[in-house]
């Protein structure tokens, strides 16, 4: 049977390729730099689009904290974003912190690192011929995915796309297809990695 | 500039009329019953560092008459709620959908019940000392009553779209839908408004806090719960700028972003009015209007009015360029007159065809001469809206040019 096939029927073996996988990403100076870049990219990039991050040289440095910020976290201002407890103004860009954002943001972002990551090793440590860049792409789609999902009805205003109520509950549902998608591509990317001891640090 | 106090509970209603210059005749009835203010215990106070920094289309009696657009007995009730809801009032006016077509129209916008939070404890800043983000060309949605002026900055509601708050001892809220480009006031009673999330023909849809009726704010009638079919009791807002409000109200006071919420304040999620960009110039809508109709550009802004004789519309350009503009609604002679001053237009019921004639910054009736906000005919609430927004609720207007 073809060992990629194999590795894909067993679960077990392909979560345990993929734990080593990704301590093969943090064990490589180059695989960590891309986890890093892509991650806090990725980040800025998620709280710029919920609106949590701008530029704004206008206002003087300070901060700002909401009355009964903890009793505050979890409130939602939408099907996947988190109120705000506090601006942060740094006299140029002024950040609301919204702990939930951070944390979602955060997580999606790490989830879009490490994939480009292994992706990156794959090709330039792949276990198998034919693997190409086309790979390291395979995460796009869900980071996009679970990135749109913030923004709501807004990216449709930006896109010039009318809403419809198909595609307004079809929003609901992009944040988890979207992770999803990212653990499965992970799975998937982590078998086309060389995990044998590295190459190059 | 006007303040409408219904004072009867049946049988009529009868209007105050302030007049905003002091050398016009005054028109219009004189006595009012107050509603009580509500206490709001839930205050939320930004601290830290630093500081970032119209009612029933019923109208004013003009001293005769019923109100127009009540019912057609003639009856304004108004009803306060004993169960927490807000005032409501026998009305009728123009239908042009049935309530379960409302609902099935509803669309969930994104954020659900009070994601985008109603303002509750609003903080308000003199006229000498605004926020520093607000500009003199700014929008702002000017609210008097009882001789109390109060502005609430468009850039400020755009992230709250309702503010609950007690003007000149009555208590009510002051609302803004980013979408259609409207700015309507309701008495609540009380009760408070919030934010359903919901929209209907890209229209805000609110609920009140007491009841958890669904209202959409153009209607505004009840679509889901105790009062369904029932309609909110209206005053007038006028949109206009800030420097112009503050002109013609020296001691307005005005809102501030000591809202109790974290919100970029400044920077508006849909485009920008000062100057006029983004969604609130191009020609896209984000949801599909009820129905649609290409006479005028979709963000064109229009005067609407409606009552039992139906509605009206009047594109705002062709007002500045005119100052009065006459029409029929149902066969009812009405006219808009312009005020320059505050860049806003009155809509007057005139049943017997009065001649109006503009007379230097005010308009002649009958030998007089009035500020364009206290003419002495049937006054009708009106407000700005959105061509698309106007028609897709109202298809059967009649529009005045």
């Amino acid at each position: 049977m073809d060992t990629r096939l194999a590795g894909m029927l067993r679960p077990r073996s392909r979560i345990a390729e993929t734990g080593a996988a990704m301590r093969l990403v943090i064990r490589r100076y180059d695989s960590v730099t891309v986890t890093g870049v892509v991650t806090v990219g990725y980040l800025l990039t998620f709280l710029w689009a919920v609106g949590d991050l701008s530029i704004r040289a206008d206002m003087p440095a300070g901060v700002l904290i909401v009355d009964e910020p903890l009793g505050r976290v979890l409130d939602r201002t939408g099907p996947a974003t988190f109120e705000a407890i506090a601006i942060v103004d740094t006299g140029v860009v002024r950040l609301l912190f919204s702990p939930g954002n951070l944390l979602l943001g955060g997580f999606v972002a790490g989830l879009v690192g490490i994939n480009l990551a292994m992706s990156y090793l794959a090709i330039v440590q792949p276990s198998a011929c034919g693997i190409g860049t086309g790979s390291g792409l395979l995460a796009s789609l869900p980071a996009l995915l679970a990135g749109t999902v913030c923004c709501g009805p807004v990216v449709l205003l930006v896109l010039g796309i009318q809403a419809s109520g198909l595609l307004l509950t079809m929003f609901a549902w992009l944040l988890p297809l979207g992770i999803g998608l990212l653990l499965a591509s992970l799975m998937y990317v982590a078998g086309r990695i060389d995990l044998s001891e590295p190459t190059q640090q | 500039m006007v303040a409408y106090f219904p004072i009867s509970a049946a049988g009529g209603g009868v209007w105050r009329t302030h007049n905003r210059g002091t050398d016009m005749p005054m028109r219009g009835c004189l006595s009012s019953m107050p509603r009580s203010p509500t206490t709001d215990g839930r205050r939320r106070v930004l601290g830290g560092i630093g500081a970032v920094g119209l009612t029933a289309l019923a109208g004013c009696l003009g001293g005769a008459g019923l109100p127009a657009g009540s019912s057609d007995d003639g009856a304004d009730d108004d009803t306060a709620d004993e169960n927490g809801g807000p005032p409501t009032v026998d009305r009728s006016l123009s239908k042009e959908y049935p309530i379960d077509r409302l609902n099935e129209e509803s669309m969930d916008g994104g954020p659900g019940p009070d994601g985008i939070p109603s303002i509750d404890d609003p903080a308000f800043a003199p006229a000498d000392d605004p926020p520093t983000n607000l500009d003199g060309d700014d929008p702002v949605f000017g609210v008097e009553f009882d001789g109390e002026a109060k502005a609430y900055p468009q850039y400020t509601l755009v992230w709250h779209e309702i503010v609950n708050d007690v003007v000149g001892g009555e208590s009510v809220a002051v609302t803004y839908c980013p979408l259609t480009g409207t700015a309507q006031g309701f008495y609540r009673g009380e009760s408070e408004f919030g934010v359903s999330g919901q929209l209907i023909n890209s229209n805000l849809v609110m609920f009140d806090r007491g009841t958890e009726t669904r209202w959409p704010q153009m209607l505004p009638v009840g679509i889901s719960g105790r009062h369904t079919g029932e309609y909110l009791e209206e005053f007038q807002v006028i949109w206009t700028t800030w420097d112009r409000w503050r002109e013609a109200y020296p001691e307005t006071t005005v809102l501030t972003e000591e809202t109790g919420h974290a919100r970029n304040y400044g920077s508006d999620p849909y485009g920008e009015y000062n100057p006029r960009s983004g969604y609130y110039a191009d020609q896209q809508t984000l949801f599909p209007p009820l129905s649609s109709d290409d006479r005028f550009p979709k963000k064109e802004v229009v005067i609407g009015a409606r009552n039992a004789d139906g509605a009206m519309a009047v594109p705002k350009d062709t007002l500045r360029d005119r100052a009065v503009i006459e029409g029929t609604v149902g066969g009812i002679p009405y006219v808009t007159v312009y005020d320059g001053a505050l860049d806003t237009g009155y809509v007057y019921r005139n049943a017997d065809g009065t001649p109006v004639e503009p007379n230097g910054d005010g308009f002649l009736v009958n030998g007089d001469t009035y500020s364009p906000d206290a003419l002495p005919l049937e006054s009708e609430i009106g407000f700005d809206a959105m061509w698309f927004a106007w028609y897709g609720y109202y298809p059967s207007t009649e529009v005045h040019e």
